[in-house]
């Protein structure tokens, strides 16, 4: 095995000066949270820990998540972090096709075991032995197996490996499972999102590549960074929502005028992510400042969660979809007219107690 | 035809309080849930600075849990501490088939109009009881758990959410517990149409006085004495 570069002299190589590797490594502890004072243990770590090599695979899944990665509003990290990615495996990334690939997969896994991170873009079906993913000859499920035996840590890129999201939805057809639920005994990582926003991605993976730890993570094994807040609690709209003032269709005055989408379906009170504080491309927007309702794209089982514009959920119920109100109101309704039926049998009773007792 | 009247002090006044806070707690949460999840109020457009329709309605439905929540925690106190037989929970044993004996079935059948005698309790017979183990026992513990799982979810790192924020993932994720909150909310209108129903049936069919019992705490026992029937 030869010597492993550290990140500095990566960057030197690629010809980035001392004073743009500064710049970058205080960006990066500003994204992970680790402010001002978290420079020196950022510099510190870049310039002495060797590069970890990261196994980028990709599963089922439709690679929005890449899509979002390498549109990093701040290239400089995305480039140097993407290139430190695709220089080891990428399937969709990587100059490299075929069976030269996988090759290059097995001998990483080979020269770095235990010591290389797993990045998993999308899920595994796991119905009739995972057919419905095949990767260079093998099911998905194996190759997904095969690889996170050796890790060091996996990264859940996106909803698909963190959660299921559109493949598990009901009824999941292909029997997709996301990556916790088919690899135990590694640290895990989700990075939940469909897709996760870019800086959240790369401020994940050079947590972990720099300092060689996961970061501090959430019940659902999500980096409390990025996913500590709702939407709805750093929503610009947020007074409009306390007022009462809800957009009630999309082309009436509360919709020109930004009010609260809560009543169009808004998911943003139920939904962690950075999306209100962080915004997409660089802070320009995110959807409900483009007047969408948040669709809960971060949550478990967000399609199942639906309908997309309407509050309460679909909630199945004697074959139909229907929500919590209307079951409700049929319970309460079988219960009036149950009442009903009894007061008529009770006075029936009564009366023949009567009659029994005038005799 | 004469009648005899026993009267017998059942509810003391740590229940009958307790059972109108809670109805009163319950009817108030009721209402502002529904509300939260389906805001209704047209508002009148102003400075959404001071005009804050959504927030108060929410800011009831808290502040009215947290008594709701005081007053279920002071009911148990009484049930274990409050040394009164008819609130102590004590011959309530669904885990032992003797409890599912006789007595049951003799008030199941009743009410079924399978037999014609209409037992008489003291305290709850032994269908009331099980429905209010189920809907206010069980039902108040799963809105209290659901409840405060949301409402701590405004601060993931706090002490609430470390209590009870594992509520979360056991459903799925958090607009689950919305849904799930919100579905048993309808249980307790359920169960206050059964239980209106029961408690006027009761007056009516064995004039035991339960509706008034609530009030003033006296359960009357009545029996026919046909001796003295005129
Ligand atoms: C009998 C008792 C209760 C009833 C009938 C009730 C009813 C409701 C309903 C119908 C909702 C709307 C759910 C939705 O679709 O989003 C709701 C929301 C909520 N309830 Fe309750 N609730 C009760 C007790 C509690 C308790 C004890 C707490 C504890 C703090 C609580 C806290 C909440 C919270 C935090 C929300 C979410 C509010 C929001 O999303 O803005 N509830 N409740
Ligand atoms: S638009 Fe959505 S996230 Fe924003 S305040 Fe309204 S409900 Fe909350």
């Amino acid at each position: 095995m030869k010597k492993q570069q550290t990140y500095a002299e990566i960057m030197e190589s690629r010809g980035i000066d001392r004073r743009e590797f500064m710049k970058y490594c205080s960006l990066l502890s500003v994204y992970l949270g680790l402010g001002a004072s978290g420079l020196p243990k950022m510099l510190k770590a870049m310039e002495t820990k060797p590069r970890i090599p990261v196994l980028w695979l990709h599963g089922l899944e439709c690679t929005c998540c890449s899509e979002s990665f390498i549109r990093s509003s701040h290239p400089i990290v995305a480039d140097i972090v993407l290139n430190m990615i695709s220089l080891d495996y990428d399937d969709t990334l990587s100059a490299a096709a075929g069976h030269q690939l996988e090759a290059v997969r097995k001998q990483i896994m080979k020269e770095y075991k235990g010591k290389y991170i797993l990045a998993v873009e999308g899920n595994a079906p796991t119905k009739d032995n995972g057919v419905y993913c095949m990767v260079g000859g093998d099911s998905f499920l194996n190759v997904l197996k095969e690889t996170a035996a050796d890790a060091m840590a996996v990264i859940s890129w996106g909803s698909c490996a963190s959660f299921g999201c559109v493949q598990n939805a009901k009824p999941n057809p292909t029997g997709a499972q996301p990556v916790h639920k088919l690899i135990s005994g590694k640290p895990i990582i989700n990075v939940p999102g469909c897709p996760p926003i870019a800086e959240v991605m790369t401020g994940t993976i050079a947590h972990v590549l720099t300092f060689g730890t996961l970061p501090e993570l959430d019940r659902l094994g999500r980096p409390k960074a990025f996913y500590g807040t709702r939407i709805h609690d750093k929503c610009y709209r947020r007074p409009y929502f306390d007022a009462g003032m809800f957009v009630e269709s999309f082309d009436d005055e509360g919709a020109q005028k930004g009010w609260c989408l809560y009543k169009m379906g808004c998911k943003g009170p139920t939904t962690y992510n950075s999306c209100s504080s962080m915004k997409w491309n660089g802070g320009v927007s995110f959807p409900i400042q483009a007047g969408h309702p948040c669709i809960g794209c971060s949550e478990p089982n967000f399609w199942d969660n639906g309908p997309f514009y309407s509050r309460l959920a679909a909630v199945p119920f004697v074959g139909t979809d229907s929500n919590a109100d209307r079951i409700g109101m049929v319970a309460v309704g079988a219960a009036a007219a149950g009442v009903a039926a009894h007061a008529i049998g009770s006075a029936i009773k009564k009366k023949s107690a009567d009659n029994d007792n005038e005799e | 035809m004469a009648k005899l009247y026993q009267e017998q002090y059942v509810w003391r006044l740590p229940v009958r309080w307790y059972h109108w806070i809670n109805a009163l707690s319950v009817t108030i949460l009721f209402l502002t849930g529904i509300y939260i999840a389906t805001p209704f109020l047209a508002p009148s457009v102003g400075e959404a600075t001071w005009y804050h329709m959504m927030a108060w309605i929410r800011y009831v439905h808290f502040g009215t849990a947290f008594v709701f929540l005081a007053n279920f925690l002071f009911r148990m106190y009484w049930a274990l501490f409050g040394k009164d037989p008819y609130a102590r929970f004590a011959g309530f044993k669904p885990w032992n088939p003797v409890w599912w004996g006789q007595p049951f079935k003799d008030q199941l059948a009743s009410y079924l109009f399978i037999r014609k005698k209409e037992p008489n309790y003291c305290g709850h017979n032994p269908v009331a009881a099980l429905t209010y183990f189920l809907f206010v026992f069980c039902g108040s513990i799963f809105m209290i758990f659901t409840g405060l799982a949301m409402y701590s979810e405004s601060n993931p790192d706090g002490f609430l959410n470390g209590l009870f924020g594992w509520v979360i993932p056991l459903f799925g994720g958090s607009m689950r517990v919305h849904t799930v909150h919100h579905l048993v909310a309808w249980a307790f209108v359920f169960f206050l149409i059964v239980h209106l129903y029961a408690i006027i049936r009761h007056d009516i069919m064995d004039r035991s006085s339960v509706t008034s019992s609530m009030v003033t705490g006296y359960k009357t026992r009545v029996e026919e004495c046909p001796e003295y029937a005129d």
